[in-house]
């Protein structure tokens, strides 16, 4: 499976989602002639139309000049873009930091946020790796917390340890 | 006068001096920082401006932008590296330049050029944007909508390649931007019962994803590719040397402020462009490619000077024309200021200050430039692992403070992967960019003048500057088409040969 | 000298709350949580509450911004804390809207209007040059031609004072919902939009640079700041809205605890420098207590519900 034909058909599966729950806003007396559904119904048209043209073009096999670099304003540095399976594990670490958050609260959360995206990044296992982690929730912590004001959770652990 | 009294009351009544020298000091660590564009150092700045006065906002993220462009040329000179994509051109002649031991030469006149070009920038930033504001009170919604299709159109030169692929990033952008309460009627689309969509999706959180988190998980697993070793100190250049240089940064700023007039590649055409240029009008053509002085001055004087001339699109129709000035207008935004003609009429404190505050940045370059590059060096040598581990945190960390909500922090990881695969399926992210930011405009005026009309579409045609504004968006999408085609044509002559010796070997 | 002495007593009596001693509170800590942002609204009206709320309550008070939904996330967050006066809400009209418009898990019904500080309302106004002097002349011009009326925002209470009055003079107008009053003033200067309805707040430097010209107000009682202007029942249609600032409670709040809101809010009113500071800002104190508010507030609730349904919003 080719990459037009991956995309093309992941957007006809997204254009046909948004046209369903396109058909779920409600009517109004507020409404104008165009109407809330109006532009959605259309966009579902021409996504829908645009991931054919996709299907299609995969199908036949037809690879077509892509300059993404150029349009991202980024470029290759030689290197290749991380698979798939990889770049997901980035983003589980992520995750579990959302999940962690609430539990476990901001400072430690970070802290072991960096030691696991340096683990996973294969740094070297020395000494280093909890004084970067532990530097870095401090830090974090002082940054947001104490000069932001901004309230990160504290996490239910530490409430119940404190209070 | 009126304007110098206010000049004065902003400097010593707000944060813009210190916002402009920070976030240059960000702008140029943040540049030297090779994957780590114009665009996603300020994306990473983005979440925080939330909390602070618009001007400050406005005036850190275009402080960034200055001084990502200037720190950009850092790794492109000394580990050949280009920080930003726009110092790509700076490669060439700077990198040659170290290989001499040259290299705070170099250094010292990519500071200087990128100076005089940031300042030409800013003047014609002054000068052409303000005559604009007159319009203002003559903008109807029939005149917004031709605005929004204008930003719209821009697309069309952005869609690297494959029309078709631009074009639905465009159309998913428009579709992120239906989200949350109907402009017109009040209802709610798209948003599942969940409260925070109840206001629309903020076009910041797709930018962090798509930008930042995403370069990140590309990047995952790569090898270290540079050290760099040796103390480097940046030289200014001399008077005589100066002087030699003033053509090639002559030609630099021009080819700067087209660029910057026009929807682009964000500074790296015109960097190439003027390389090429200087290369073509210097009195010793045969020393590019060997280590000219001119070779580095050309092209850092063309992507400074776009930086600030970017911004006279941005700030007189509310039109992005790169990454970088999409994050920008993502920052005013979140201050719920809208640029276009308006923007000078309500908000005129803003656009003075963003002058003052480029202006702060600009000189403040040159002496930064030179203290931050030991911290640059020092940066540029730290462990990938670290890095990316400590950019993460931040990214996650930053996009909390939005709204004190998981659910923006779980949804920027959602976009980090959409972004990731549209890298990998070769789809632009500008187009869908655009798309967030101007679908609400676009729809809302669209239907505001259908209803003032009562249905009838030759509204549109009354207002003469919708009728310009859609002109000018139709030749536009002309010529860029027609563009591609030809080129697509010249490609496929080229390849045809190719795949005759596949099919028969 | 019985007369002066009687005087003398009110006067006192009358001065008393506020250079009384701050009452005492079950907390040391009040949490008080807006739904605006920082700068917005209603951040605006508790930071500048708290600053003179202090010499009435022995209390530690904290603004809390607890943004996003529109007030979803505000309320859900007052629904799960404890009713014992340590948390409250700054209401406006929005979370009711909120509450009947997006359906939250949390609703206006989960909390307990405690009491209310001020009470504000809408205005008609046009731009200076334009042709219109009255309320009626906007009308006839609607009744002859299609009128192109303004709200500032949708499903909101400019766009129900719109449709209200549009019903109640019998016309066909185009009503023009923005994005803020800011969006739709432009839209009135230049003649895109006959009349415009909104808040005097966002109004007051054009109507002093004599730009725009008020028509009408949707408060029952004409404006203190603009007396020239009348109603509009007063111009023969039969609407009148006000918007509200107050404060809610989780419900279940204990009658002591509404009680001793009840004597600081008064007092807090009655106090000549904050009053100072309100009524620059153009907003009318009316203070209404713990047992009258949520009457108040269910009456609005119905008023809206009514509008919501008839005009088929919400079913």
């Amino acid at each position: 499976m080719n990459k037009d034909l991956a995309s093309g058909l992941l957007l006809l599966a997204l254009a046909g989602g948004y046209f369903w729950a396109a058909e779920t806003i409600p009517n109004s007396m507020l409404d104008d002639a165009f109407g809330p559904r109006g532009l959605p119904v259309v966009l579902a048209g021409l996504l829908a139309f645009l991931a054919l043209i996709l299907v299609l073009r995969g199908v036949a096999g037809l690879r077509t000049v892509t300059a993404d670099a150029v349009a991202n304003d980024e470029e290759d540095d030689g290197e290749p873009d991380a698979a798939l399976p990889r770049a997901l594990g980035f983003l589980l670490i992520g995750a579990a930091y959302v999940v962690a958050l609430p539990w476990l609260g901001y400072p430690v959360s970070i802290a072991l946020l960096i030691a696991s995206i340096a683990l996973y990044e294969r740094a070297r296992r020395d000494w280093r790796l909890p004084a970067a982690a532990i530097f870095g929730g401090v830090l974090f912590w002082l940054l947001f917390n104490k000069l932001l004001g901004v309230a990160q959770p504290s996490g239910v652990l530490f409430s119940a340890l404190f209070s | 006068m009126d304007s110098l009294g206010l000049i004065w009351t902003l400097s010593t009544t707000t944060w813009i001096i210190p916002a402009a020298l920070i976030g240059l000091v960000w702008g140029i660590l943040g540049g030297a920082l090779p994957g780590i564009s114009a665009s996603i150092t300020m994306a990473l700045l983005l979440p925080f401006t939330y909390t602070m006065e618009p001007v400050t906002a406005i005036v850190l993220l275009a402080s960034v932008y200055i001084g990502a462009e200037y720190g950009g040329s850092i790794p492109a000179i000394l580990i050949r590296t280009p920080g930003t994509n726009s110092a790509a051109a700076t490669v060439i002649d700077g990198y040659e330049m170290k290989r001499q031991g040259r290299a705070g030469e170099a250094l010292g006149i990519s500071l200087w050029s990128g100076f005089l070009g940031s300042m030409f920038g800013l003047v014609m930033l002054v000068t052409m944007t303000e005559p604009l504001s007159w319009l203002a009170l003559a903008f109807k919604p029939t005149s917004y909508f031709g605005l929004g299709i204008l930003g719209l159109s821009v697309i069309a030169s952005m869609t690297g390649g494959s029309l078709v692929k631009g074009l639905a990033a465009a159309v998913v952008g428009l579709m992120i931007a239906t989200v949350g309460a109907d402009p017109i009627a009040g209802i709610n689309r798209f948003t599942f019962g969940v409260p925070e969509l109840l206001g629309g999706v903020e076009p910041v959180l797709v930018m962090v994803g798509v930008f930042a988190l995403s370069e990140l998980m590309v990047q995952s697993g790569a090898s270290e590719l540079y050290e760099l070793k040796e103390k480097i100190r940046v030289r200014l250049p001399s008077w005589d040397v100066m002087k030699r240089l003033k053509r090639s940064q002559f030609i630099g700023c021009i080819m700067g402020l087209f660029e910057g007039l026009t929807p682009g590649g964000g500074g790296s055409i015109a960097a190439f462009l003027s390389y090429n240029e200087a290369r073509r009008w210097s009195k010793e053509p045969e020393t590019f490619g060997k280590g000219s002085i001119e070779g580095v001055a050309a092209p850092e004087a063309a992507n400074n000077t776009v930086a600030s001339t970017t911004l006279i699109p941005l700030l007189s129709f509310g039109i992005p024309s790169s990454n970088s000035t999409a994050v920008l207008l993502g920052g005013f935004l979140i201050h719920g200021l809208l640029p276009g003609p308006r923007l000078f009429e309500q908000n005129g404190d803003v656009v003075m200050g963003l002058y003052l505050g480029s202006f702060v940045a600009i000189v403040g370059q040159l002496l930064f430039g030179i203290l931050l590059l030991p911290v640059c060096v020092w940066l540029v040598n730290r462990p990938r692992p670290y890095l990316a581990g400590f950019i993460l945190a931040l990214i996650l960390s930053g996009v909390y403070t939005l709204d004190h909500s998981l659910f923006h922090v779980g949804f920027v990881l959602a976009m980090g992967l959409v972004g990731y695969l549209m890298r990998r399926a070769g789809f632009p992210f500008l187009p869908l960019i655009l798309g967030v930011v101007l679908g609400h405009m676009v729809e809302s005026s669209y239907r505001r003048s259908l209803v003032l009309s009562g249905g009838d579409h030759r509204i549109f045609l009354e207002d003469p500057i919708a009728v310009g504004l859609l002109l000018v968006s139709f030749g536009f999408i002309v010529f860029s088409l027609g563009r591609d085609i030809r080129e697509a044509r010249r490609a496929r002559q080229v390849a045809k040969p190719l795949e005759l010796k596949e099919t028969h070997p | 000298m019985k007369k002066t002495l009687l005087a003398l007593g009110a006067f006192i009596a009358a001065a008393m709350p506020a250079s009384a001693e701050p009452l005492d509170y079950p907390h040391d800590v009040v949490t008080l949580v807006t739904h605006s942002s920082p700068g917005g609204g209603s951040d605006v009206f508790l930071r500048e509450l708290v600053r003179y709320l202090g010499k009435q309550i022995k209390t530690n008070f904290v603004v809390e911004n607890v943004q996003g939904g529109s007030g979803a996330k505000a309320m859900a967050r007052l629904a799960q804390s404890p009713a014992d006066g340590s948390i409250f809400y700054a209401t406006t009209p929005t979370y009711i809207y909120t509450s009947l418009l997006s359906a939250p898990e949390y609703k206006y019904d989960a909390l307990q209007p405690v009491v209310n500080f001020f009470t504000d309302t809408e205005v008609v106004y046009t731009a200076e040059n334009s042709p219109y002097k009255t309320l009626a002349d906007v009308v006839a011009h609607a009744k002859e031609d299609r009128g192109r009326w303004g709200a500032a925002n949708p499903a909101s209470l400019e766009r129900q004072a719109a449709e209200q009055l549009k019903a109640a003079a019998g016309v066909e107008a185009a009503i023009v919902t923005h994005e803020g009053g800011g969006d739709m003033m432009i839209n009135v200067l230049n003649g895109t939009l006959d009349i415009g309805i909104g808040e005097v707040q966002e109004l007051r430097s054009q109507i002093e640079a004599k730009q725009i010209r008020l028509l009408a107000t949707f408060n029952p009682d004409r404006l203190r700041d603009f007396p020239d202007v009348p109603t509009v029942k007063e111009s023969g249609y039969d609407v009148v809205l006000q918007k509200f600032r107050g404060l809610a409670a989780p419900k279940g709040l204990p009658d002591d605890v509404a009680a001793i809101w009840d004597k600081a809010a008064q007092a807090v009113l009655a106090d000549p420098d904050y009053k100072k500071a309100y009524e620059a800002e153009s907003l009318v104190a009316n203070f209404i207590d713990h047992t009258k508010y949520p009457a108040f507030v269910d009456q609005f609730v119905a008023q809206t519900t009514d509008f919501l349904k008839k005009s088929g919003v919400i079913q």
